[in-house]
């Protein structure tokens, strides 16, 4: 018997007359890792929290159909069961921890649940030991990073030792070292313990490959399920974009089945290609379409040998020196602590140097701080929500407008059509969707028409339609003359549309250039098709250089499966980089 | 600045101690506060409380309460001398005020008023020493019994202040960079400047606590029953503390029947020390609400009386 079945259900939040799921029927088997993926608003979230029963009785809201936990509707159970039977951990971790104290955290539930104390203190003991959060057991919550706050919401609700596990984005917020450790945490769960999960994300290079099966939801339907491979090629008719960039990649050259890891990927490689004798060899990888020389172009931003110390006495700055040009678009790469955000606060004044000099645009905002450039630089912090106050989106523009003294009111409706947010002009911002919310906040400072655009962590929690739409705008206002600076954990984002790559460690720049030069050459800050061509062709990091490479090799169908071995050979040239395998 | 005023773990000696022990020395001194009049025995209080605000690293955190609590001190001081006209040693007189007669200010009614600031000046760095030794979890575990969800509401203050701040700085970034100059402007222009900053505040708060509860609710939060994750060990440091101040509040009661520690401000303030054994039960009192001071000092000194206590 399927441990949940759920039957036709359609579900209205309240004061909504949009249905967020439509005649949605599916089964989940006891044991099974079940992965929900779908751009932003496609509903993954929603089914996650029904079959957490948080939906209807948490939200309220219309709701048809039936949802069965072990043969009996989940709305005659009462919460305490459903508690026990399943645990949530949400995309935040910041929103859904308690207490103060991490002990304390993983024993909230379990006092909720009326578990006798010798109960209590074995699960806290066994579950604090199996996460490895022994040794801040103690410790102050507010204390721990990003990765160690989700592990602890994971670890309190594994205390309740639920059959089913739901995760809603557990990463989205969280740097890749974090993101990786928490999904290979769960894939251990159900591997070692049988738990069964079901984990809804759009970041699918994360994931895909963890999954026994795949449902692909959009406008809250289901589009298709089965097996990861069948549901990517089945995405890869539907929506590419959805998929990881080595899937991708494979689905332009029409391979079949698509491979959804990188692994997976090199082998066909491997099977058509003769990867190249070494370094020397390789070609030199050559300047593309996104990557245009500017050589003579006015410094936008220089700092020189700037370093800062915050008031708790932590070190964020050591020394650094940069120079970006006006029209750059640069990305700064680094690990949590490693200074990034420290440094853009640095150039648009918001901090000040202990020791240095800062000029942006200009001015030297070292020494006169933001007043010296603003109005001329827009700078967008980790939080959309910082910027939403006003009853209107076009209410957000003007506020900017209104302060800066600007007369920009023809840029508001430019700016609303281009950012695709005309509809939602007269809309409250804060019930927008969260890659909407993004969107009317890049709007409230781009209206000023900055020189200067300073991101800071822009790509996190957002789908890839909305990722490549805000690379292509940000693409844009760099090649009008405007200089870019984005904060960022997401490799791939800086791969395919930044120019020029800042890497941090420990507050100090360790490398700097080229992206081609610099990610080709790295194994962890590389994209996935750097990864994948590796050996194969060097300076490639999208899958548009990957095509325009290596897509007269392998393209036209040849390179299917189950193509022969004696026909697929003569289909390879024999000269130049690319080789048959003998 | 603000997060230094909260709880925080620093794996101090004062921290480790069982709450109950803790709550009971808290609760001594703020009987003893409450009872004595003598400023001789306030300014021991108040000396006392000092060198334990900073045995728990909480300078920063006393220098502001006292900071906040000085122009109060001030006010009673002013407001006092001149209301109390029970004092014998006047040492200003001022005109007449219609409906009240002639304004003047003894010398005993501004000392009473300085005695009573001094007063304030003890609860606040009781205050101050509360929040920065004993965690709210743990509280909530002690009093959960009787008082669960007002505790309870604490816990969240607490876990959230650090995160409130941290969104409050970074949303007025956020508005200077849009052109907010929280420094310019009239009054009421800077009034407005500042409740847009507190309206975003509030309505991202108001969806953090949203997802607070969705999160409580899928923990079983209010389903039923509850138990209680108690675990907090009986120390003999624990036993130690809690006979000190059992012992001098049994000695300060004592002492108080028997006048020490009383104190007549008007007509004329009594002598401050009248004998010598108003000053042996101050240093008996002292020493037993010194012990966890004492024991933390030597918890940090001496490996040996770490393992016993």
């Amino acid at each position: 018997m399927a441990l949940f079945k759920v039957e036709n259900l359609t579900y209205y939040y309240p004061a909504s007359a949009e249905a967020a799921l439509r005649n949605i029927s599916l089964e989940i088997r006891e044991g099974e890792f079940l992965l929900l993926v779908g751009a932003s608003g496609s509903g993954k979230s929603t089914l996650a929290r029904v079959l957490a029963g948080l939906i209807p009785d948490f939200y309220g809201g219309k709701m048809g159909g039936r949802v069965l936990f072990k043969g009996r509707e989940m709305r005659t159970l009462d919460r305490r069961q459903v508690a026990r039977e399943v645990g949530m951990v949400f995309q935040d971790p910041e929103r859904q921890l308690v207490k103060t104290q991490v002990e304390a955290e993983v024993a909230f539930g379990l006092e909720n649940l009326g578990l006798p104390l010798p109960e209590m203190r074995r699960r806290v003991a066994e579950v604090l030991a199996f996460m490895g959060l022994e040794p801040v057991k103690g410790s102050f919550i507010a204390h721990l990073s990003g990765g160690q706050k989700q592990k602890l919401a994971l670890a309190s609700v594994l205390a309740m030792q639920p059959r089913v596990l739901v995760l809603d984005e557990p990463t989205s917020q969280l740097d890749p070292a974090s993101a990786e450790e928490i999904l290979q945490l769960v894939r251990r769960l159900n591997e070692e313990t049988g738990l069964t999960v079901v984990l809804a994300e759009q970041r699918l290079e994360r994931c895909l490959h963890l999954a026994d099966r795949v449902i692909l939801l959009a406008r809250g339907e289901v589009v298709c399920e089965g097996r990861p491979a069948e549901v990517a090629q089945e995405i890869a008719g539907a929506d590419p974009l959805l998929l990881p960039p080595v899937a991708r990649f494979f689905t332009r050259l029409g391979v079949s089945p698509v491979p959804i890891t990188v692994k997976e990927g090199r082998q066909i490689l491997l099977g058509r290609l003769r990867p190249e004798g070494g370094p020397a060899g390789r070609p030199t990888p050559a300047p593309t379409k996104n990557s245009p020389v500017r050589g003579g172009n006015p410094a936008a931003v220089e700092m020189q040998g700037v370093w800062y110390t915050y008031p708790q006495g932590n070190e964020a700055l050591k020394g650094v020196s940069l120079n970006l040009q006006k029209g750059e678009f640069a990305v700064i790469l680094g690990a949590n602590g490693a200074g990034k955000t420290t440094l853009v606060k640095q150039m648009v004044g918001l901090l000040r140097p202990d020791r240095g000099k800062v000029w942006a645009l200009g001015k030297d905002v070292g020494r006169g701080g933001f007043k010296e450039i603003r109005g001329r630089v827009a700078y967008l912090s980790q939080n959309p929500n910082d910027y939403l106050f006003q009853d209107t989106v076009e209410g957000e523009l003007l506020f900017t407008i209104r302060n800066l003294g600007l007369n920009e009111r023809t840029l508001v409706d430019e700016l609303l059509e281009r950012l695709g947010l005309l509809k939602y002009r007269n809309a409250n911002p804060r019930e927008l969707s969260s890659g909407e919310r993004q969107r009317v906040a890049l709007a409230s400072v781009l209206v000023a028409r900055p020189q200067l655009i300073v991101l800071d962590e822009p790509t996190r929690g957002i789908d890839y339609r909305l990722k490549a739409e805000l690379g292509r705008l940000l693409r844009e206002e760099a090649e009008k003359g405007c200089t870019v600076v984005v904060v960022t954990h997401d490799v791939e984002f800086a791969a395919e549309y930044a120019r020029q790559v800042v890497i941090m460690h420990g507050g100090e720049i360790v490398a700097e250039g080229e992206k081609h030069a610099l990610l080709g050459n790295s194994l962890f800050y590389s994209p996935q098709m750097a990864r994948l061509c590796r050996g194969f062709c060097e300076g490639v990091l999208t899958v548009a250089e990957a095509v325009e490479k290596l897509g007269s090799v392998i393209g036209s169908g040849s390179v299917r499966e189950g193509v022969p071995e004696g026909e697929r050979r003569t289909l390879w040239p024999s000269h130049g980089a690319y080789g048959l395998r003998s | 600045m603000w997060e230094k005023l909260f709880y925080r773990e620093k794996g101090l000696f004062l921290q480790s101690l069982h709450p109950a022990a803790m709550l009971a020395y808290l609760l001594v001194f703020l009987l003893l506060c409450l009872l004595y009049e003598n400023p001789l025995y306030l300014l021991a209080l108040f000396f006392l409380l000092a060198l334990l605000n900073l045995e728990a690293e909480g300078r920063e955190a006393w220098e502001g309460f006292l900071k906040g609590g000085l122009l109060l001190v001030v006010l009673i001081m002013v407001v006092n001398s001149l209301v109390i006209r029970a004092g014998s040693t006047v040492i200003w007189s001022g005109p007449a005020v219609p409906l009240w007669g002639k304004l003047q200010v003894s010398l005993e009614a501004l000392y009473y008023g300085a005695t009573s600031g001094l007063r304030f000046l003890v609860l606040l760095s009781l205050f101050c020493l509360y929040n920065l030794v004993v965690s709210p979890d743990k509280l909530l575990s002690l009093l959960a019994g009787f008082a669960y969800y007002s505790v309870l509401a604490v816990v969240l203050a607490t876990r959230f202040f650090p995160v409130v701040v941290r969104n409050l700085l970074r949303i007025k970034e956020v508005q200077e960079l849009r052109g907010v100059d929280f420094n310019q402007g009239t009054l009421w222009e800077r009034v407005q400047k500042y409740s847009s900053l507190y309206g975003v505040l509030l309505l991202s708060s108001l969806e953090d606590a949203m997802g607070i509860a969705e999160s409580m609710q899928a923990r079983a939060f209010g389903s039923g029953k509850r138990t209680l994750y108690r675990h907090h060990l009986w120390r003999p440091r624990d036993t130690i503390c809690l006979a000190g101040s059992l012992g001098a509040f049994s000695l300060a009661l004592w002492g108080w029947f028997h006048g020490y520690g009383r104190y007549e401000f008007y007509p004329e303030a009594d002598v401050l020390i009248k004998d010598a054994a108003t000053v042996g039960i101050l240093l008996l009192v002292c020493l037993g609400l010194s012990l966890p001071l004492l024991l933390s000092k030597g918890w940090k000194r001496w490996p040996f009386l770490r393992s016993k206590i």
